[in-house]
């Protein structure tokens, strides 16, 4: 494959290429879904295929075939170098890749227990099992679960990355990934719904450290008892602690999206929006200086896991907020230039037939030195959101809101009763600034994030502590 | 092998291994895509893939495969992996057999069609969008086009061969204005004559321009005028929950609603793929069937759930045509014209918000339709019948069936709306809502 791949490069180069680049990817994604407790179709699907990227007077093209023959990937080179000089036509400042140390490497992460070893009855028996445990619990707790929809994917992503500054890349990362939704009755008091994400990079021993009956099971009894329990909250001005689940989410809609720096040049202004932030925005007070928010994709077993880059750049951790301060953004070699600085490793694409583009892997806000107990202790009269439901931000990233799902009163630094649907409506400076405690336990959820034209969803993680945030407005129960 | 040799020779060996059902698809798709931003050429993305996928079933057991060595060598192994993981999957509780054929296809559907597809025209369309954008008083844009030629072929066991042209021409842009105003168009065409990228640039423009210096606005429930970017986001969401996938997986606020007046009376949504003049037209769906048009509302009155061969067994119904082999989905929605205009709309309403485009719509709750989403783009004050001024930084934040049950007027014109928002090509008019809940950050 690699002299296929050079081969492809030289190509573009003696056809007037600056930069150029090689890709082969291949993604097989083994799945499995119940619904409802029986078995829908299990699929195997692999899209693999070549792609080819070019810098020809300062304008960039990207192309891909899944034909793999001689002929036509050189027709692909012919094709993508067609498209650049098109592009550069319509141009007035000429792109740039900024200087990057190239990596020549070799990362195969191999798993402890291979896929193949692991035949699709034991598979759906696990998630029988874990429906089992879902309805039992139901059963026990006076609800009823009318939806069950769990899937479980086994996925493996190989590359080879080759380019004409000396960039040379082979991975194989396995990656497993689970989804649930429920969707708990209960005769008086409505439904309620939870989804439930699970994903790491690893073999199937990932989805054994999971214990996913044990999850499903808890999960259905804390439905029930918010269908059963939770009273609508009075909004007013309060204290807010956020669970790690929610904060996860926070780092990665209101720290990491932000700081991208595609969005902050417009270059996804008409799909995954812009930034609130500015090319000047570093040094920016944003948060509490207890605030520390960090990008870092070489994190072992993480669902956004890689330590290369699409564009031969090592991977590093970058902290995007420091003491409450924009520090860093992400960056591939091209919006790196625009900014004077070096690529720190952002360049990511989901497929063989995707552009590299700058994304996040695993955002994370950086652990404190408060338990839960010690947050929880100086709160007169407040609120604890453990987790959501829905949420949404706006295209600057600086409009949020949070519907809380396993939500409590905090009275007295004791948690008392649930509430139902509590909704945190808040702007990004307005939750960072007013972070007084963080935890100390970090925990990390997992998410396919949505970017890029076409949609590129890639597997990312995002983690925090429980942070409280005081003197909120927090509206009543939606 | 060319495409049909393929199907017919996966067909073959998956039912000598024993499939009961055997579904077989092969498609080609060459396309160029331009993205722009800041008045300038992004990148150029050129695609030229084939794909082709086997579904069978060994009893009511079911698997799905892609093939990716389409040599005579490479489609025996996948059609062996296919069969032999189904062989190893328990019986699935959706089951029926595929319909069977030969069916007659509507020739106008059938027709072998293209677009120009090269990057050079996809940058000469762009550049028309972006002039066209800054003429109407846009400081810059961005957005992305793309022009794509599909071909796709179809067999199955149940004597389906069928072949389909797609050609498509999709036209985003998002034009800026002064302090934080923006304006987004579209233009969606499966010919070129009815793609119209300065006419897009030219609208999203005037938006930009329209929308200059946005106030933030203030909370509460108020009437609205939604655009057809919004209306088309709000209305497919219907159509897709109107899958009985999603209803079988208690994800639908549809679920037991079929004759239930859902919307305002004044409401029709149609699936129709039928139109060989339209975006999105297809001749049959993935199990072979003639695809046909049917009203999701008609009145306000949900009619019926959008069915496959096996969501239609369990729901003891027909297909509606509209497979999915696993999940049915709509292919095509049309909102039925209203007897206003626009302006008429806006003229009718006291005080309330404009929204011309909205993204980010998330669910609180998938089976009551609690929702929100993020009004974008120009958004106006109305007082007394007039825009008076614009605003920003508002929220959506109600329920899919309560909003629809007040709409209070639609308009005649329509729009074809597809984006990165909405991914179901849906023909929408401007729609009057009464008493939308508006909400905003507290701090």
């Amino acid at each position: 494959m690699e002299d296929i791949l050079e081969r492809a490069v030289q190509r573009a180069r003696s056809q007037g290429a600056s930069y150029a680049e090689a890709r082969y990817q291949s993604d097989r994604n083994e799945s499995i879904l119940l619904k409802g407790g029986t078995p829908e179709a299990t699929s195997v699907d692999t899209q693999r295929g070549i792609s080819v990227r070019v810098l020809v007077n300062g304008a960039l093209s990207f192309g891909a075939t899944n034909v793999l023959g001689k002929r036509s990937l050189d027709s692909l080179v012919s094709k993508v170098v067609k498209g650049a000089f098109a592009a550069a036509s319509a141009r007035r400042t000429p792109i740039i890749m900024s200087p990057a140390e190239m990596v020549v490497a070799n990362h195969i992460l191999k798993p402890r227990v291979s896929f193949e070893n692991v035949p699709w009855e034991s598979r759906l028996e696990l998630l029988k099992e874990a429906d089992s445990s879902a309805l039992e619990a139901a059963e026990r707790s006076g609800i009823t679960l009318p939806g069950r929809y769990i899937s479980l994917d086994a996925l493996t992503t190989e590359r080879t990355i080759i380019n004409s500054d000396g960039g040379h890349v082979h991975s194989v990362v396995p990656r497993v990934s689970m989804h649930v939704f429920l969707t708990a009755l209960h005769s008086e008091k409505g439904t309620m719904q939870r989804i439930i994400s699970r994903g790491e990079s690893a073999g199937w021993e990932g989805v054994e450290r999971w214990d996913l009956p044990s999850v499903l099971g808890r999960e259905t009894k804390t439905l029930s008892r918010i269908l059963r329990e939770a009273k609508p909250l009075k909004g007013g001005k309060m204290d807010v602690i956020l669970g790690p689940e929610v904060v996860g989410l926070v780092s990665h809609e209101s720290s990491g999206h932000p700081g991208e720096g595609d969005r902050i040049l417009g270059r996804e202004a008409a799909q995954a929006g812009e930034t609130y932030l500015s090319k000047d925005s570093l040094g920016l007070k944003v948060g509490s200086d207890l605030v520390n928010v960090v990008a870092d994709p070489t994190i072992p077993h993480s669902f956004g896991h890689y330590l290369y880059d699409e564009e031969g750049v090592k991977a590093r951790r970058r902290y995007l907020i420091k003491g409450g301060v924009i520090n860093e953004f992400l960056h591939d070699r091209e919006t790196a230039a625009e900014f004077g600085v070096t690529s720190n490793g952002s360049s990511r694409s989901v497929a063989y037939d995707r552009e590299p583009i700058v994304r996040m892997a695993n955002t994370f806000v950086e652990p404190g030195d408060h338990s839960l107990e010690e947050m929880l202790e100086d709160v007169r009269s407040g609120i604890y959101l453990k987790n959501f439901m829905e949420w949404n931000i706006d295209d600057r990233r600086y409009n949020q809101k949070y519907v809380g799902l396993e939500a409590y009163i905090v009275k007295d630094g004791e948690l008392t009763s649930l509430v139902r649907n509590p909704v945190l409506e808040i702007t990004t400076p307005g939750l960072w600034k007013a972070v007084d405690a963080v935890g100390d336990e970090l925990e990390f959820s997992s998410a396919y994030c949505g970017k890029g034209d076409p949609m590129q969803g890639i597997p990312v993680g995002t983690g925090g502590p429980h942070l409280r945030l005081r003197g909120i407005i927090m509206e009543g129960s939606s | 092998m060319k495409p049909l040799e393929i199907c017919e020779n996966a067909l073959s060996i998956c039912r000598r291994l024993g499939a009961n059902d055997v579904v077989v698809s092969v498609m080609n798709k060459e396309e160029s895509m331009v993205r722009f931003s800041n008045d300038q050429v992004t990148v150029v993305n050129s695609l030229d893939e084939v794909s082709a996928n086997i579904f069978v079933c060994l009893g009511r057991r079911k698997a799905g495969i892609n093939v990716l060595d389409l040599g005579v060598r490479g489609l025996e192994k996948a059609c062996r992996e296919a069969v032999a993981m189904a062989s190893n999957t328990p019986e699935s509780s959706l089951y029926a057999p595929l319909p069977h054929g030969p069916f007659d296809y509507d020739q106008k559907l059938l027709k072998k069609a293209t677009v120009p597809n090269g990057p050079d025209q996809a940058v000469h369309w762009t550049q028309e969008a972006m002039a066209a954008a800054r003429k109407a008083g846009a400081s810059r844009t961005a957005g992305s086009l793309v022009a794509r030629n599909t071909i796709s072929h179809l067999a199955t066991s149940g004597d389906v061969r069928g072949v389909a042209y797609r050609p498509s021409l999709e036209l985003s842009i998002r034009a800026f204005g002064e302090g934080l105003a923006s304006g987004h168009s579209l233009s969606i065409s499966a010919d070129e004559a009815g793609f119209s990228p300065a006419e897009a640039g030219r609208e999203a423009g005037e938006l930009a321009k329209a929308a200059k210096d946005p106030v933030k606005g203030s909370p509460g429930k108020m009437d609205a005028v939604l655009g057809p970017m919004v209306f088309a986001d709000l209305i497919s969401q219907v159509g897709r929950f109107a899958s009985a996938f999603y209803v079988d997986a208690g994800l639908s606020f549809l679920a037991g609603k079929v004759g239930q007046k859902v919307a305002n009376e004044g409401v029709e949504l149609i699936e129709d793929a039928t139109d060989p003049h339209a975006y999105g037209a297809l001749p049959f769906d993935a199990e072979g069937l003639p695809t046909r048009r049917k009203a999701i509302l008609d009145k306000g009155v949900l009619k019926t759930f959008l069915h496959n061969s096996a969501t239609a067994e369990k729901f003891g119904t027909q297909s509606t045509a509209n497979a999915g082999l696993i999940a049915p989905a709509p292919f095509c929605l049309k909102v039925g014209p209203g007897d206003t205009s626009r302006d008429e709309l806006l003229s009718q309403v006291d005080r309330g918000i404009y929204v011309t485009n909205d993204w980010y719509l998330r669910y609180q709750n998938y089976s009551t339709g609690d929702f929100s989403a993020i009004p974008r783009d120009a958004m106006f004050l109305i007082e007394d019948g007039q825009i008076v001024a614009s605003l920003r930084e508002l929220r959506i934040s109600d329920n899919v069936l309560s909003m629809l049950q007040r709409v209070k007027g639609l308009s005649k014109e329509r729009k074809w709306i597809k984006w990165w928002e909405v991914g179901t090509p849906t023909l929408s008019p401007t729609a009057l809502v009464g008493e939308l809940h508006f909400t905003a950050s507290s701090q």
